[in-house]
């Protein structure tokens, strides 16, 4: 495992002090989202369990992620996971596709129990779901970790961030390595699981153009190895080093424009790359200036489930996102002035 | 590179080429792009020089806040650190960068070039001003003003910028950064609070140049008002149980050169033992200035609008400086003849428990007034216990010494002669001088000075004449401030005393410009 990079760790683990309480019988969240299986337009249940949460997040954890605060740090008893799973099944009923998440690893058998994701498994085969998606760590990325005796088709997905070691080390404070994450992308194939790449988009201290070339690159190393690459813009969490930064103004999250030309210049690619920013039009997640942010959103869900392209995009914005980019490795951080992308133009006065 | 100007912790530096700091870079022609993610590009000051990497995964509000290359250190994040932080920063600038390294700031705003100038920042960059052009707003005298014809905005706001920063230049050579900054902290929160929180800093690290101070509200915060102030608490009255005369200020400085305090002097001089009459006028934004005190900057040099009109954080600056004084301790009785200002006067001491006579005069150097003055000075110097000029002159000398040196034993154990104003003197070790502003230090005053800790800078040996220069100097001994006297030490003799013109440290890693203005040789 590489060494850690001190600076930064220090600056994460300060981050995180809140105090949490949580309904332990209850999901996260449970909703339903359009998504593509195959090249069919389907309808998706998700659901996020509640659990003790990721083991990385609880000894150092990663710049950006917030997740660490929808967990329960004693952990969660298999009862308390059985009865959040009674109050999920009901919205996964007809439904052929489904995303289980946990604010970790589904397949860390210290975080979800073996017997229950097996028991949950096979639930949702007999319940007639053909395809699941479940996140994790790649240290878990193990055929004995998603050995079900009978479960549906499994998509993993795992979070890349970054094919750049700098990058991982110095701005995510993730301990991956490329040639890691090739073997287990490589092992998880073998045993007949799918692969979703997450990389992230303008992680903390990047600017926006270093920002695009570390994701565009990214995917042009992660395309042989997975089946589908989501390129995820950072969003602005709570307790995060990327929030602390954000607040002192020395990172601004990426314009959707960025998002844009990444997807572009990866359309080429062997892979599906796609991109849902979470946040998105928001300060806090990717946005432009005030008046572009729906229709360039509504483009990107329509390029996500195939039903578009993104070229006829255009607002007056983006010739300010071409200065930005020019002129942003000067700036030597992430930073742009408060305003800019909607042209300094005062807000309403009252 | 040649120091040819300071104040604050801000330099004018020479860099040959007329090239002079602060200095502006532009994006297009001075900046070269890094190869990599990490590291910092470079930048074209006259000749190209690397920058140090980027701050990946760093933490701006820890130490160490400046990153080094070679010939450049990079002060991140100024446009967005806390003001407080900004000041915390600015007072290690030196400790963390040295003197020969000149100080990029990058992305600042226009309106933060001079306080940032003024906290020693050397060069600026036009990234800020690249993206206002490019959203149409003009660059007008540090404000942004929107823009609606199709001019080229980027080549306007350009050439403004450039003015901009040679505004900031010639205010550091002729003295008026402070009076710039203030002018931009006016309106924006941002520029205040830093400067606010930056007085202290200044105090103790400024160059204390003399400009005269064009006062204003502002000034009751500039470093040498705050520094006089302070220093009053080290001023004790020349003899005890004087009778404490407080007289109003005058627009000609020093005050006992005006028409009016030649008046008053007049009249007082015919009352018997007028000597024991202790001469403090009251003023702002200085409060109170003993008559001993005139000569010491800024009380020689500052212009105040008078409108006779005190306000509540001047009463509270005065209420402070007489609690610096204790007059109650100090003086029997007091008089208070001071026009417009002589209620206010009158119920501080009376507050105080001094024992105080408003003589009510509403025009006090008016032929009626000196009279009335004349009459109250008669009636409280009645039998009181006479003081002799000698007795008073050497009193008025610890009390100067006092104020200067914060260890002043050296000068007044010395045998004490002459008179208030020119002819003062302490032995051979010192004599008043109006352009040092106080004691000048002879060359004999100087080995005392030296002996008793005084700020000491070792030249290497040569016959030094006129002034020294930086590239002379090998090491130093004590602390001082730009404007404050020092003695040159030679061969392990003292060789001359004078006036610093460069920070301690600042004149070890120099090579080229005046380290020591010399008033008196070996």
């Amino acid at each position: 495992m590489p060494e850690a990079f001190v600076p930064l760790t220090d600056f994460v683990n300060e981050a995180k002090s809140i105090p949490r309480e949580h309904a332990l019988d209850q999901p996260v969240a449970k909703w339903t989202e359009d998504e593509l299986l195959g090249d069919e337009l389907v309808e998706a249940g998700v659901a996020i369990l509640r659990t003790r949460g990721c083991y990385w997040s609880i000894k150092e954890g990663c710049s950006m992620c917030g997740y660490f605060n929808d967990t329960v740090p004693g952990g969660v008893s298999d009862e308390m996971l059985r009865k959040q799973w009674e109050k999920i099944r009901p919205s996964l009923k007809g439904k052929r596709y489904a995303k289980i998440y946990t604010s970790g690893s589904f397949i860390d058998p210290t975080e979800v129990p073996l017997d229950f994701a097996d028991a949950v498994m096979s639930d949702m085969k007999e319940m007639g779901i053909e395809k699941v998606l479940i996140e994790s760590l790649p240290e878990f990325v193990n055929p004995k970790n998603f050995s079900y005796t009978n479960a549906p088709k499994l998509e993993i997905a795992i979070g890349l961030e970054s094919s750049s070691s700098l990058v991982l080390d110095k701005c995510v404070n993730k301990r991956l390595r490329w040639p890691h994450f090739v073997k287990v992308c490589n092992s998880a194939r073998n045993n007949g699981a799918e692969l979703k790449a997450y990389i992230l988009l303008k992680p903390p201290y990047l600017n926006e153009k270093d920002a695009i070339e570390d994701a565009v690159q990214s995917a042009i190393d992660a395309a042989p190895y997975v089946d589908k690459i989501s390129i995820n813009p950072v969003n602005v969490q709570k307790n995060t080093v990327v929030e602390k930064l954000w607040m002192r103004n020395e990172w601004t999250a990426p314009w959707l424009w960025s998002v844009v030309e990444v997807l572009d210049r990866c359309k080429d690619l062997p892979v599906r790359v796609y991109s849902d920013p979470t946040g998105g039009g928001t300060r806090r997640g990717a946005h432009n200036c005030h008046s572009c942010n729906k229709k360039v959103l509504e483009g990107l869900k329509n390029h996500r489930l195939g039903r578009g392209d993104l070229s006829s995009l255009m607002c007056e914005c983006k010739s300010r996102w071409d200065v930005i980019k020019s002129q942003s490795s000067f700036r030597r951080n992430g930073s742009e002035p408060h305003g800019y992308r909607s042209g300094f133009s005062n807000g309403r006065r009252f | 590179m040649e120091p040819v100007g300071h104040e604050g912790l801000g330099r004018l530096l020479d860099l040959g080429e007329n090239l002079r700091t602060p200095h502006i870079v532009f994006r297009k022609e001075d900046l070269t792009e890094a190869t990599d993610l990490e590291s910092g590009g470079s930048i074209v000051v006259g000749k190209p020089f690397d920058l140090p990497p980027k701050p990946l995964g760093l933490d701006s509000e820890k130490e160490p806040y400046l990153h080094l290359s070679e010939n450049i250190a990079v002060l991140d994040n100024a446009s967005s650190l806390k003001p407080q932080k900004i000041v915390e920063i600015a007072s290690k600038i030196r400790k963390e960068a040295g003197y020969a390294r000149l100080v990029y700031a990058p992305a600042v705003e226009p309106s933060e070039m001079p306080i940032l100038a003024y906290l020693g920042v050397d060069i600026f960059d036009d990234l800020s001003v690249e993206l206002r052009s490019s959203t149409g707003w003009l660059l007008e005298d540090g404000h942004w003003v929107k823009n609606q014809s199709n001019d080229d905005l980027t080549s306007i706001n350009g050439e403004e910028l450039k003015r901009w920063l040679s505004k900031i230049r010639s205010s550091i050579s002729n003295g008026r950064l402070r009076e710039f900054v203030e002018r931009t902290s006016l309106h924006n929160p941002r520029v205040s609070q830093i400067l606010h929180y930056s007085t202290k800093v200044l105090v103790e690290k400024g160059a204390k140049i003399h400009t005269p101070i064009r006062a204003n509200a502002l000034s009751l915060q500039n470093p040498s008002v705050i520094d006089f102030q302070e220093r009053l608490s080290r001023f004790t009255p020349p003899v005890e149980n004087m009778v404490l005369l407080v007289l109003p200020c005058s627009a000609r400085k020093p005050y006992f050169k005006s028409s009016s305090h030649k008046r008053f002097f007049n009249a007082i001089r015919e009352v018997d033992n007028y000597l024991s009459l202790h001469i403090v006028s009251v003023t702002s934004p200085l409060g109170l200035v003993p008559r001993e005190l005139e000569f010491c900057y800024p009380a020689a040099h500052y212009d105040i609008a008078v409108t006779g009109v005190w306000s509540p954080t001047e009463v509270e600056m005065i209420r402070r400086q007489l609690s610096r004084i204790e007059p109650e301790t100090h003086y029997s009785q007091a008089i208070v003849h001071a026009g417009s200002s002589s209620e206010i006067m009158t119920s501080l001491l009376k507050e105080r428990g001094l024992d105080t006579i408003d003589t009510k005069a509403e025009r006090p150097s008016s032929f009626e007034g000196l009279e009335v003055l004349q009459n109250v000075a008669r009636m409280s110097l009645n039998g009181t216990k006479p003081v002799n000029s000698k007795q008073r002159a050497k009193g008025e000398a610890i009390g100067l010494a006092n104020f200067q040196y914060s260890n002043s034993d050296f000068l007044t154990t010395s045998e004490i002669s002459g008179r208030m104003p020119y002819k003062l003197r302490c032995g051979d070790l010192a004599a008043i001088s109006p352009v040092v502003g106080g004691f000048g230090l002879t060359l004999n005053g100087g080995k005392a000075y030296a002996s008793n800790g005084g700020a000491t800078i070792k030249a290497e040996n040569f016959k030094l004449v006129g002034d020294l220069f930086a590239v002379g100097v090998k090491g130093y001994e004590g602390d001082w401030q730009i404007g404050d006297q020092v003695v040159i030490e030679q061969n392990s003799e003292i060789t001359a005393v004078g006036i610093a013109k460069m920070n301690p440290e600042e004149m070890v890693s120099m090579k080229r410009g005046i380290a020591v203005e010399v008033r008196h040789h070996a």
